[in-house]
């Protein structure tokens, strides 16, 4: 093998038969092509005449050049130039393949299969054995140190390789190479991932000892990781800490469901020479519960993806019904309405003060106690410092409770110092009546509380005024007055309402306001800590390399509380651990501090790029331009013989160049033409299919069940149009939006799903000069049952977020005696599987008789009462009236194709009487 | 053998045959024969006996039958035998391409066309060289065109014949040979008084010499080959070349009162046998 650069040829011998070039040159030289032969009966005349020029025998140098360049082609082909073949393994020994499969490597596996391919490739040629090394092996893995392995079974290996979600451990790996049988003189290539890994060095070092030793690795690899989201307040932080601090540079975070939806997708950006930076997502509270994956967007990593947990979403709000030490109270009442505010928000928990502190709440509601004692003080104190948070309502209790010294202090566990008694605003004796709720200081969680109408206050506990009251103030009454204090502990907050939680003092309790408020007060907690689980959790969906959730694998085991945890790893992939309701994640975590810094190689180790580490084999396309030159050269010979003048027939000559035309294009687009071609075929096909016989057509939606249906009823409808009109359609025809032509057909049933997928910008455009053109298009949202509920049913949702890119105009329900009412029955109204609904159509001002509608657009299902199963009952029942029903939906189809079909012309007949008329006259 | 060879002219013939009609017929319809009474064999007329009647000539079965006395006119019948011979050497089986017919299927179409016709006027025909008496009528024709089509002459020379005073000699050739060639024969054939044409009958490629490139060209009658580098550079001389040789069969029949012309295959057959046909018949009355 010879090497020039990164150019080696792998049959180096064949470049000597270069030197026969230049004798070739000669040979050429005088060897013009051959001449024509040419029948002429008139040949005597032609005799003793001197031809013109004199020129010497020989070939136009262009198409001497054209030839020798096409010898030094094929010869150059012949010895199989592959340019990079020279990728660190020199030697004649076995090369030692050292690969970095640890979660790094999830974002770029493709490429460093290819290199790891390349070497492979170079391996078998050279006939060498290998060695395949993966960076988290553990001892429970087969010992691939021991015997080397055969190329081909190499490649098998690095086919099914995957990177794993769990970081290299190179310590351990190092310490069992050492007393293995690797041989020396080997040529080791360490495909890394670019991270000072701890042990790098140690593992550089001994692998040098071996042999030649070449690190393949990104320089400067972009890596991102995710750091544990933290909630604070109502918004979620998250961090992102990228590997190499570098220039300023963005990123995406996504907060995504368990089904994938994107809750919120937020930017954010890494400042120039920084390696951390942090964004805030916010979520309404009724999606934060929704939410279980955070992920860097774009970066395909077990390290990017936080997997979020019940720990993470539930918010337990404890009731402290049981006091005990203000003797019996009943409180139960006061506590029903807070209970059914926050039931459908959060987990609601009754209990005593002390057992729900040690069951870990959000947030504990105190309603109306007076004073607090000392051990229970401490207690709620500490429990606060911790991020719990306290709500407190004021009542007859606590006013009472500070009548003593007639006021109520820090100590009372109150926010602000509090008067003793309370004001009792209207009443029988009082000029001053109930106040409303006013106001909300921006800076609380109650900042843009949406208007809840006249909520009035009658009683309230005051409010001492010191400086800091109004800063502590987030809601006031009328008059200025806090009705809502609070104030920061720790992490946890101390908020209290100076009304009850009962109606007997406002009408609060009884109002949305209410319900939002202790919403968002009992968001301001930071969730539960640490909840103490018992059994053990089976791994139930584990994250593979790429950050993918899926299957568990074998080796994962079951999550058992109280054993000591073996940290992220083989048997412990980062998932969720338990069942589906009930399941705790474990997400990779990477810890900032001692992460991850970029290698940097040593000096003497040879260090190469991904980019340039893909042989590239030019055989083929030396080839593939000799091919090209031998064509052109035959061409060129034809002209000089003169059989491309125009004595040859002009068909000839147009062969001739369709061939060398032909044979160029396939060269240059290869298999992609024949691709092409074959799709084109398919299309002719469709075409054709669409456009020899009138169809009906509908939308293929992807839901299986639907689009069968769709097929069914059109071919029911189609034959009962045969059987009773003079329209005889054939089979009808399902449609890709996506890349199916839409103009053959005069009529598109469009069933809408909830689930339907979004419309590409193509395909919008597609629909929107369908419609444009005179098609007409049925909009059938299949949910009439759903009626009633607010907001638009589920496919009226899906087909407004559907249309927002189609041009659909002004709507209006059919308007009687519009032609969809006679043009072959005469209907009243339009029911198919559901009946009720109104149809909608383009509204035209009472000018229906101009135009077709573009768009009908109805939820009846007519598909649905149409369709047959295969033995040729009906499919689905019809509501409410039965078999009556489905002949009249099967009339409004019959109706609905003649109007597709035949426009307005039916629209004359409202003419009728009148020209009736003038006839008489 | 000899049952293949009838097969393939029984074969060729109806064609040859159908087309030389259509062209005949083409020509035919311009030309009005001697229509008057003369010397012949076919009855044309009965008329009154005149002073200068030869007395031989009374028909007594008509003149018995009244008073007068008739004199039966048979139609005036001229005669002429016509000698045609046509080319049918190596040189002749050659066309340069598709759309126009070899050079010998035009000479054949134009000798059988031209025989139909003299026929039709009432003159004899016979092939050149076959040693054969010339006759008219239609199976005369028939025996021609038989004879023309198995005539086993492939030489480019016209054989030397002896033939009757005032017979009429056409030869249809391309007349490549050298110009010498012709000139002995065809004095020969004058100097016993017989008249003659000569039809030149060439491919296009043969007048315009359309050829380019480097050309190695190869006779039909093993000549030499030439060799030539760039063909269309001898397009001028070739052509030259060949008006010379024209002009000199032009030369050589005048002096013989005979005529010359040039017929090229792509134009249709009528243009050629128009002339030659009126030109025939002019010199036979």
């Amino acid at each position: 093998m010879l090497s020039i650069g990164s150019l080696a040829f792998l049959n180096a011998w064949l470049l000597s038969a270069l030197l026969v070039v230049p004798a070739l040159w000669l040979f050429l030289r005088v060897t013009p092509p051959a001449p024509r032969r040419v029948l002429f009966p008139a040949i005597r005349l032609l005799y003793r005449a001197k031809s013109a020029e004199e020129k010497p025998d020989t070939a136009p140098w262009w198409l001497l050049v054209m030839r020798l360049l096409l010898t030094v082609l094929v010869i150059l082909a012949l010895a199989h130039p592959v340019f990079n073949a020279n990728d660190g393994t020199p030697g004649k020994g076995p090369v030692v393949i050292v690969i970095d499969d640890g979660w790094t490597t999830g974002r770029d596996w493709s490429r460093r299969t290819a290199v790891m391919q390349g070497l492979v490739n170079r391996a078998k040629r050279e006939n060498r054995r290998l060695f395949l090394i993966r960076t988290t092996w553990t001892p429970q893995d087969p010992r691939p140190f021991d015997k080397p392995i055969g190329p081909s079974r190499a490649e098998g290996l690095i086919n099914a390789m995957q990177p794993k979600p769990w970081p290299v451990r190179l310590v351990p790996l190092l310490e069992v190479m050492q007393v293995s049988g690797l041989p020396v003189s080997a040529d080791v290539v360490w495909v890394s991932n670019g991270v000072d890994d701890p042990g790098e060095l140690a593992m550089i070092t001994y692998l040098r000892r071996l042999g030649s030793l070449t690190i393949v690795m990104e320089p400067k690899p972009d890596l991102r990781v995710l750091m544990s989201p933290k909630r604070i307040g109502r918004v979620i932080q998250v961090d992102v800490i990228r590997l190499a601090a570098g220039p300023e540079m963005s990123f995406a975070v996504r907060a995504t469901t368990a089904d994938g939806r994107v809750l919120a997708r937020v930017e954010g950006q890494f400042s120039d020479g920084e390696r951390r930076a942090s964004i805030k997502v916010s979520l309404p509270i009724d999606l934060r519960n929704d939410l279980t994956r955070i992920e860097i967007e774009g970066e395909s990593t077990a390290a990017a993806v936080k997997l979020l947990d019940d720990r993470f979403k539930h918010q337990p709000v404890g009731l402290v019904s049981e006091t005990g030490f203000q003797g019996k109270q009943p409180l139960l009442d006061e506590l029903y309405f807070i209970d059914r505010a926050l039931a459908p928000f959060s987990e609601v928990t009754r209990g005593p003060l002390d057992a729900l502190l040690q069951d870990d709440m959000a947030a504990l509601i105190l309603a109306d106690v007076g004073i607090v004692p000392q051990t229970h003080r401490i207690k709620l104190l500490k429990w606060m410092e911790k991020g719990g948070v306290l709500v407190r309502f004021g009542g007859p209790s606590l006013a009472a409770a500070g009548l003593g010294t007639n006021h109520l202090g820090s100590e009372g566990l109150v926010p602000v110092r509090l008067r003793g008694g309370d004001r009792t605003l209207g009443g029988a004796l009082s000029w001053a009546r109930p106040l409303n709720i006013h106001s909300y200081n921006s800076d609380g969680p109650f900042a843009h509380m949406p208007s809840y109408g006249k909520v009035k206050v009658r009683r309230q506990v005051l409010a001492e005024p010191t400086i800091d009251l109004a800063s502590k103030t987030w809601a006031r009454l009328a008059d200025g007055t806090p009705i809502v204090t609070a104030e920061q502990r720790g992490k946890g907050w101390l908020v209290l309402f100076h009304t009850t939680a009962t109606p007997e003092w406002s009408d609060l309790a009884l109002s949305g306001l209410f319900v939002d408020m202790l919403r968002r007060v009992v968001a301001l907690s930071s969730g539960t800590f640490g909840a103490a689980r018992e059994g053990t959790l089976l791994p139930f969906e584990t994250l593979d390399g790429f950050g993918v959730l899926g299957e568990p694998p074998a080796r994962a085991r079951a999550l058992s509380p109280g054993k000591v945890d073996p940290g992220v790893g083989p048997t412990r992939p980062p998932g969720y651990y338990g069942t589906e309701l009930e399941r705790l994640s474990i997400n990779l975590e990477i810890d900032p501090g001692s992460l991850i810094e970029p290698l940097a190689a040593p000096s003497g180790v040879m260090v190469r790029s991904f980019a340039n580490n893909v042989e590239t084999d030019f055989q083929p396309v030396l080839f593939a331009a000799a091919l090209f030159l031998f064509l052109t050269d035959m061409l060129a010979t034809m002209l000089l013989r003169g059989q491309l003048t125009p004595t040859s027939s002009p068909t000839d000559t147009l062969i001739g160049g369709l061939v060398i035309g032909i044979v160029t294009l396939s060269l240059v687009v290869g298999t992609g033409t024949a691709r092409a071609q074959l799709l084109e075929k398919e299309g002719d096909e469709f075409r054709l299919k669409a456009s020899l016989e009138t169809r009906l057509a509908y939308v293929i939606t992807g839901n299986g069940a639907i689009d069968k249906a769709s097929k069914s009823g059109l071919s029911s409808l189609s034959e009962v149009l045969t059987r009773r009109t003079a329209i005889e359609p054939a089979d009808p025809v399902g449609l890709n939006l996506e890349t199916d032509e839409l103009a053959f057909f005069a009529l598109i049933y469009w069933p809408i799903t909830p689930d339907h997928p979004a419309l590409s910008e193509k395909a919008a455009r597609r629909v929107n000069a369908y419609m444009h053109n005179g098609g007409t298009v049925l909009f059938d949202t299949r949910d009439q049952f759903e009626r009633g509920i607010p907001g638009g049913t589920s496919g009226l949702r899906r087909l407004r977020a559907l249309s927002r890119d189609l041009d659909i105009p002004a709507l209006a329900p059919v308007p009687p005696g519009h032609v969809l009412t006679k043009a072959f029955y005469l209907l009243k109204d339009f029911p198919g599987r559901f009946t009720g609904g109104l149809v909608w159509i383009h509204d035209l001002e009472e000018d229906h008789a101009s135009e077709v509608t573009p768009v009908i657009i109805g939820r009846h299902d007519w598909v649905g009462a149409w369709a047959r199963g295969q033995n040729g009952s009906f499919l689905y029942p019809v509501v409410p009236d039965g078999e009556a029903q489905r002949e009249m939906a099967f009339r409004f189809g019959i109706n609905l194709v003649m109007y597709a079909l035949t426009g307005n012309y039916k629209a004359d007949q409202v003419h009728v009487p009148e020209i009736l008329e003038r006839l008489g006259q | 053998m000899i049952r293949e060879q009838s097969e393939a002219i029984a074969g060729r013939l109806p064609p040859l045959q159908v087309r030389a009609e259509r062209a005949a017929q083409t020509v035919w319809q311009g030309m009005h024969g001697r229509r008057r009474p003369g010397r012949g064999e076919a009855f044309w007329q009965f008329r009154h006996y005149e002073s200068f009647d030869d007395s031989r000539r009374i028909d007594w079965r008509c003149s018995a039958r009244g008073r007068d006395v008739y004199v039966r006119e048979t139609e005036w019948e001229a005669a002429q035998s016509v000698w045609i011979w046509c080319d049918a050497s190596p040189s002749m089986r050659y066309r340069s391409r598709r759309d126009v017919p070899e050079k010998i299927d035009r000479a054949g179409v134009l000798a059988v066309a031209l025989a139909i016709l003299l026929v039709e006027g009432g003159e004899n025909v016979a092939p050149l060289g076959e040693g054969m008496p010339a006759r008219g009528g239609r199976s005369g024709l028939n025996i021609f065109i038989e004879t023309l089509l198995a005539s086993s002459a492939k030489t480019s020379r016209p054989p030397l014949e002896p033939l009757p005073q005032y017979a009429q000699v056409v030869l249809i050739s391309d007349f490549l040979e050298s110009a010498e060639t012709y000139r002995e024969l065809i004095a020969e054939f004058a100097t016993s008084g017989c008249g003659g044409h000569c039809l030149q009958v060439l491919d296009p490629s043969e007048e315009s010499f359309p050829y380019g490139g480097r050309i190695q060209f190869e006779g039909t009658e093993e000549e030499t080959p030439r060799l030539l580098r760039r063909a269309e550079s001898l397009r001028e001389i070739y052509q030259d070349r060949l008006a010379e040789h024209r002009a000199t069969l032009k030369e050589l029949t005048s002096t013989a009162d005979w005529n010359f012309a040039t017929h090229g295959t792509d134009s249709s057959p009528e243009t050629a046998l128009l002339p030659l046909f009126t030109t025939m018949t002019r010199s036979a009355i």
